[in-house]
């Protein structure tokens, strides 16, 4: 096989020298009557077979690469520049493995560092963990990292935090009884009323997603301001991080603890998949805060280097007693999103981030003004929720025409059966969205 | 190497930019006051030329799989074929969108399912979630089930019992599904300790979390015994797949008493590592576990397939379905390899594997001198007393150009100390691992005689040894 | 390599030591277990004023490697605690026994020292 370099002949020269007579005294210790006694019924493919099989496959998905999405939800189709992906297919990136031994792995390591300056530099927040699996999963690590840091065992929702980051961190609070109160909404956002109504002693922290689930610019700063009247921490959410590249930091408007998703910056959509959660605290609360972190320090010549650093958090070191059991995460998407970032620069983060909401505002506009619409009024960036007249229409007019739909919002608010959550990005030129007016207007 | 923020100059972009048509739309109105950036977010100003220069450059100083043997022990740093790459990247699968309907993802559906079936051969299990993202997750996920299982019965059982050689991630996973970790002490034979088993193994125990293989290389010779005694008292057996890779086409979790398992497809599955991630740390269940998975699964009638939400599922433990390309590069993988060649990638690593121990177990006293599996454990004890740590060797190792294998890991007491965990993986030709083999025993004969050398290595890498002392007390964590 | 261990001092399992002076005992780890940890570059804040159970866990030291709990030897209010340390614990490492003290104990129970090791006896368990 081609994937294995020692032949028949190697093999046996090398059981000769390692003292037994055939690869089955190797196996002793595996009781006999378990050992498979047949080989496993899979079909052995050629390169060109196995290429043919799975293109034929991937023809019964949609053609996607050219149906553009009016979609979002926690999952942008953003331009992702051929450089991004030239340097990730660099072997030196995606055929390593953790920085375990930092001499010969410079390139992740400093690149991690970079990675954490540039959302550093976008958050306000003094530390950065480069990557946990998503923003659903970060999400979830930060909930847990704030019952540990205030002992207290309540946390409060909003209700228009991403449904599958609230669900997941359900999935990994449910072992430890955490109370959750789900807050409400008001004209698409956050009611800051329910929210500090629901806070009381045993309340670790308020979890508030902005832009929401809806697209909505939440007041994030009265929402802190609430929370830390009452001595409770506040996690900010991002799932759409782009927006970072126009609105007001998360530190200065004091966040304790971002948990956030990069997909943004530089990752495709793949079904879901891989994208690249980050989590943002204060200094103070580094000790508490999981996943791998890079830092400066100089070798024994005083040449600047690269670490993990921070170490006794983690898994291997700290056991049942660490942060979190995370080990692998999305390491390569650090990467990703660094080179997407150094490319955009101080200006271009600006630019992409009003083009989006430009963009939005407009097919958002031009959409009320045919009059077959209506909807909420909120402050938003790149999503919108809008009530259809036949959504089931709707959706069929824009698939025949090359256009993903927008999400259907009564799946996971019944009450709100019949909107859409419509998202625009920088993929979308002004004559797509013309058609796309023309096309629902009638 | 400069900070690409030491690149920055005024005025320079390495983006592509549509032209911004709607300049009807003021910006002003667009965001609420209370969202209003007043400070610029300084990041750097830099051309594409000089990115792409700079990440190259950057790459270099990084050590891959293709560039030469990694042994990282349990780590199964075995070669990512290229073209798993290619198919991962077709043009439908990267676009989908995952809330795209069901019936415009039937080819990547598909996928999911038959991945699944595959894996459900190989390891005997019932049903696969393809969701958890990496092998920690997939342990999470897999305890979660556990636990929900009992709580689906009524049972209240808080303990989780885990061996002193498991990975930490176990008694970290075990730890966050909310259960009291009880270690579980090795024998002197490498095993897990049946006597002490027996003991620890009660009703307010949920189960046993075994890594087998296990961590110091060999497989457990009292598995059966183990699984009637962790099944006799109504638990249940979670296998950590981190070190399937000896098993395949030999024998199956599945058929050896498991009751879950999370497979690491970035392992076994030949999946590229990414310099820490993206893997894809997917759950098998037996019939008994199955209806607890992580929701969505795949699943397929008349030739349609669906995703189908398990009655009594844990939740999701993500926000999407998975890390889908991994999974297409696991498909392809089983697919060029095939049932025959699957055994002859567990033969290959484990010839490769007691080939090293072997060679090598004279100049490092193995942490147990037994035929191994995949990997073994040796020691560098016996260099303490030139004052030579076993990271002086592993960091010496790097001079000869090889990354250093996994060290100090496993580490338990008094078999398993100052550990050299070996893992060659089928990917290494017989040349390769003399080369290694007579690098390892150089620098066993440089500890005797010249520690110093060791002491001061890496030399020939482009940063020395760095202090990571002075990382924590003084942190930088941004420029 | 032999550890230095102090006599007149309490030892217990798990590498702490006591020192016993009235009602009050002194706390500190080790010089077997500050050389185990390697550097020490982290010690958790004690509250002072804290009551504390023998064997309870009093505080968490790290280094770069490694990150162990400190138990208590002795059950008791914590009435002092070394703030020196906390803002330098590598003091921990040049000086266990003396300025790397962590942290002064009332002693509620004085029969609880009779769990504890003597110097010779701690000597011989950490014998390697």
């Amino acid at each position: 096989m081609r994937y294995i370099p020692n032949t028949k002949a190697d093999k046996e020269e090398m059981l000769k020298e390692i003292g037994v007579s055939s690869f089955n005294d190797l196996l002793k210790d595996i009781p006999e009557e378990v050992m498979l006694k047949k080989t496993l019924d899979i079909p052995t493919l050629s390169e060109e077979e196995l290429t043919e099989k799975i293109f034929k496959i991937s023809k019964k998905n949609l053609g996607f690469r050219f149906f553009k999405p009016l979609i979002g939800a926690g999952a942008y189709r953003h331009f992702v520049p051929e450089a991004v992906k030239a340097v990730i297919s660099r072997e030196e990136f995606y055929t390593s493995y953790t920085p375990y031994q930092p001499e010969i792995s410079q390139g992740n390591l400093q690149s991690m560092f970079e990675y954490q300056t540039h959302l550093s530099r976008l958050t306000g927040m003094d530390v950065i963990v480069p990557s946990i699996y998503d923003g659903a999963s970060a999400t979830a690590e930060a909930t847990l990292m704030a019952i540990r840091l205030t002992h207290k065992n309540k946390v409060i929702i909003s209700p228009l935090l991403h449904p599958h980051y609230a669900e997941t961190v359900r999935t990994y609070t449910a072992p430890h009884q955490t109370e959750i109160h789900i807050a409400e909404y008001k004209n698409g956002l956050s009611d800051l009323k329910s929210i500090e109504s629901a806070i009381d002693e045993n309340t670790a922290a308020v979890i508030v997603q902005s832009p929401n689930f809806f697209g909505a610019i939440e007041d994030i700063e009265s929402i802190t301001r609430i929370a830390h009247k009452k001595g409770t921490l506040i996690i900010q959410v991002i799932a759409e991080s782009l927006s970072l590249g126009l609105l007001k930091s998360p530190a200065e408007m004091d966040v304790d603890i971002i948990a956030g998703e990069a997909q943004s910056f530089g990752m495709d959509l793949n079904l879901g998949g891989p994208y690249n959660g980050y989590l943002g605290s204060k200094m103070k609360y580094i000790r508490q805060i999981p996943g791998r972190i890079a830092g400066e320090t100089t070798d024994k010549n005083g040449r600047r280097g690269y670490v993990m650093t921070f170490r006794a958090r983690e898994q291997d070191i700290r056991r049942e007693k660490a942060t979190s059991n995370i080990c692998s995460n999305h390491a390569l998407n650090i990467v990703a999103g660094n080179v997407y970032l150094s490319l955009l620069g101080k200006n271009g983060i600006k630019k992409i981030a009003e083009l989006n909401i430009k963009a939005a505002h407009y097919l958002r506009t031009k959409l009320i003004e045919t009059g077959k619409f209506s909807g909420f009024k909120y402050p938003f960036f790149n999503e919108f929720v809008l009530e259809v007249k036949d959504k089931e229409k709707i959706k069929d007019q824009l698939i025949n025409n090359g256009f993903i739909p927008p999400f259907d919002l009564g799946i996971y608010y019944p009450e709100l059966e019949g909107h859409m959550l419509f998202a625009v990005t920088e993929i979308l030129t002004k004559k797509e969205l013309d058609f796309v007016v023309n096309l629902l207007e009638r | 190497m400069k900070l690409i923020y030491e690149k920055s100059k005024k005025g320079r972009h390495g983006f592509s930019l549509p032209e911004d048509q709607f300049k009807e739309i003021n910006l002003k109105d667009c965001i609420p006051q209370y969202a209003k950036e007043e400070k610029e977010k300084e990041l750097p100003e830099v051309s594409e030329v000089e990115v792409i220069r700079h990440f190259t450059k950057l790459s270099k100083l990084n050590y891959g799989v293709d560039d030469g043997l990694y042994p990282l022990g349990s780590c199964t740093m075995k070669y990512n074929p290229k073209v798993n790459e290619k198919l991962a990247t077709i043009d439908s699968f990267v676009y989908a969108h995952p809330f795209a309907d069901e019936k415009y993802i039937q080819g990547s559906l598909q996928i999911m399912y038959e991945l699944g079936e595959l894996l459900s051969k190989i390891t005997a299990m019932d049903k696969f979630s393809l969701m958890p993202a990496a092998g920690a997750h997939g342990e999470l996920t897999g305890v979660l089930m556990i636990r929900k299982y009992f709580e689906d019965r009524g049972e209240k059982r808080h303990k989780m019992l885990i061996p002193d050689s498991a990975h930490g991630t176990n008694p970290a996973s075990s730890a966050m599904a909310g259960f009291k970790v009880v270690e579980v002490k090795s024998n002197e034979r490498g095993g897990v300790d049946i006597n002490e088993l027996e003991r620890l193994m009660d009703e307010d125990t949920a189960g046993l979390m075994l890594t087998n293989p296990n961590t110091v290389g060999l497989f457990d010779e009292n598995i059966l015994k183990i699984a009637k005694i962790v099944h006799s008292k109504g638990g249940l057996l979670y296998y950590d797949g981190a070190n399937l890779n000896a098993l395949l086409g030999i024998v199956r979790p599945g058929d050896i008493g498991f009751d879950v398992l999370h497979l690491n497809l970035h392992k076994t599955f030949s999946t590229p590592h990414g310099g820490g991630g993206p893997g894809a740390g997917v759950v098998g269940a037996k019939s008994h576990l199955v209806e607890f998975l992580p929701s969505p699964i795949v699943c397929t009638d008349d030739g349609k397939y669906f995703f189908e939400y398990p009655k009594k599922t844990i939740g999701r433990v993500r926000a999407f379905y998975a890390n889908f390309p991994v999974l297409v590069k696991a498909y392809a993988w089983i697919l060029s390899v095939g049932g025959e060649g699957l055994r002859e990638v567990s033969e290959a690593s484990i010839i490769n594997a007691n080939y090293i121990l072997d060679k090598l177990k004279k100049y490092y006293r193995p942490a147990y001198d037994r035929i191994c599996m995949h990997e073994c454990v040796l020691t560098g004890r016996e260099y303490k007393e030139y004052g030579v740590k076993t990271l002086d060797i592993a960091k010496r190792l790097m001079d000869y150009g090889f990354h250093p294998p996994t060290i100090y890991f496993p580490h338990f007491e008094p078999y398993a100390e100052e550990t050299i965990m070996v893992e060659p993986t089928e990917s290494e030709s017989k040349e390769t691992l003399d080369e290694f083999i007579n690098a390892m025993i150089k620098i066993a004969k440089e500890a005797k005689t010249k520690p110093e050398l060791l002491k001061g290595a890496p030399h020939n890498t482009p940063v020395g040894r760095l202090d990571e002392v002075k990382a924590v007390r003084e942190p930088k964590l941004h420029a | 390599m032999g550890y230095k261990v102090i006599e007149g001092l309490y030892y217990t399992k798990n590498d702490e030591w006591i020192k016993v002076e009235g009602d009050i005992g002194t706390v500190g780890i080790t010089d077997y277990a500050q050389d185990k940890l390697g550097d020490i570059v982290y010690l958790e804040e004690i509250e002072k004023g804290k009551k504390i159970k023998a064997g309870e866990t009093l505080t968490t030291i790290e280094s770069v490697k490694a990150a162990s709990d400190i138990y208590a030897p002795i059950s008791g209010e914590v009435i002092e605690v070394n703030s020196e340390v906390i803002k330098e614990p590598s003091i921990i490492n040049k000086d266990p026994y003396g300025k790397g003290w962590i942290a002064k104990i009332k002693i509620e129970n004085p029969e609880e020292l009779k769990e504890l090791m003597k110097a010779e006896e701690y000597s011989n368990y950490r014998k390697e």
